[in-house]
């Protein structure tokens, strides 16, 4: 094959990185969901674990999903959030996450 | 049934009457969501939010990737919890207490959080299989209904998850 004369066509094709372009570049939120069924001292205990937060801040946040049905309890990079969320979800908590508007 | 924390880096579970051995005994089918869409969508739930101002294809992609990459995983860790506390239940000891048979359970410190998410499995798995209110004080059908046994298996678990949380995770 001769390199120097090949010529390659490449049709523009829209780079729509759907998964990343939307989020990547914004901050996006964890978010608990209040679950009735779940202990509050589970849902305490579980902030305290992942997020090393002291025994106050994970306290007001379980109250936070308790009374408001949900909580904000970390903002930051997508990829950290998703780690976070998995961690969430692996003690059945009903966690979630959104990109911030 | 009462829990003990001791020095020497174990828990046991003693004085376990027939009927909470029982109870126990049953974690592993209980914790099964197999035919429950309701429990599968509570164990496995989608990473995004449902208020996420996300275009809908975006929140497909996310979501088929949790689905294929991080779903196994979740499942594997709730399956390695609940084989560690079946065989915990499994290696109980009969003691007589005063001419009245318990069993009796000891296990390492590290199997705590495995207990706590095989018991947590089973009680979200109970309430949405058969569709049991929060509390046990909101149960409408009587007590010898299939229901109301779940109920209890729930106050049972959700009892050794309090005595879990405060005795030997709290402070680790």
């Amino acid at each position: 094959m001769n390199v120097q004369n090949a010529s390659v066509e490449v049709e523009a094709v829209p780079v729509t990185d759907i998964a990343g372009s939307a989020s990547l570049a914004v901050p996006w939120q964890v978010l608990i969901l209040d679950d009735p069924v779940n202990l509050m001292s589970f849902v305490t205990l579980v902030i305290r674990r992942i997020f090393g937060y002291s025994e106050q801040k994970a306290t007001e946040l379980m109250l936070q999903v308790h009374q408001k049905g949900r909580a904000i309890v970390w903002t930051g990079d997508r990829e950290k959030a998703e780690l976070f969320v998995q961690q969430l979800q692996s003690y059945q908590l009903l966690a979630a996450m959104e990109p911030v508007e | 049934m009462e829990l003990i924390s001791h020095n020497d880096g174990t828990w046991s579970l003693n004085r376990v009457s027939e009927l909470e051995y029982l109870m126990l005994s049953r974690i592993q089918e209980s914790a099964d969501p197999s035919g429950c869409d309701e429990a599968l969508g509570r164990l496995y739930p989608s990473p995004v939010a449902s208020t996420a101002k996300l275009d809908p294809q975006a929140a497909m992609s996310i979501e088929e990737d949790w689905r294929e990459y991080t779903g196994p995983d979740i499942r594997a860790g709730f399956g390695k919890a609940l084989r560690t506390v079946v065989s915990d239940i499994a290696s109980a000891c009969v003691e007589d207490v005063d001419g009245v048979d318990y069993y009796g359970i000891t296990a390492p410190d590290i199997h705590a959080e495995s207990w706590c998410s095989a018991l947590n499995q089973a009680r979200l798995v109970l309430h949405h299989r058969h569709d049991l209110p929060a509390e046990a004080a909101e149960m409408e059908s009587g007590p010898v209904s299939v229901e109301w046994m779940a109920m209890l298996q729930s106050e049972i678990y959700g009892m050794l998850m309090e005595f879990l949380i405060k005795k030997v995770l709290w402070d680790q």
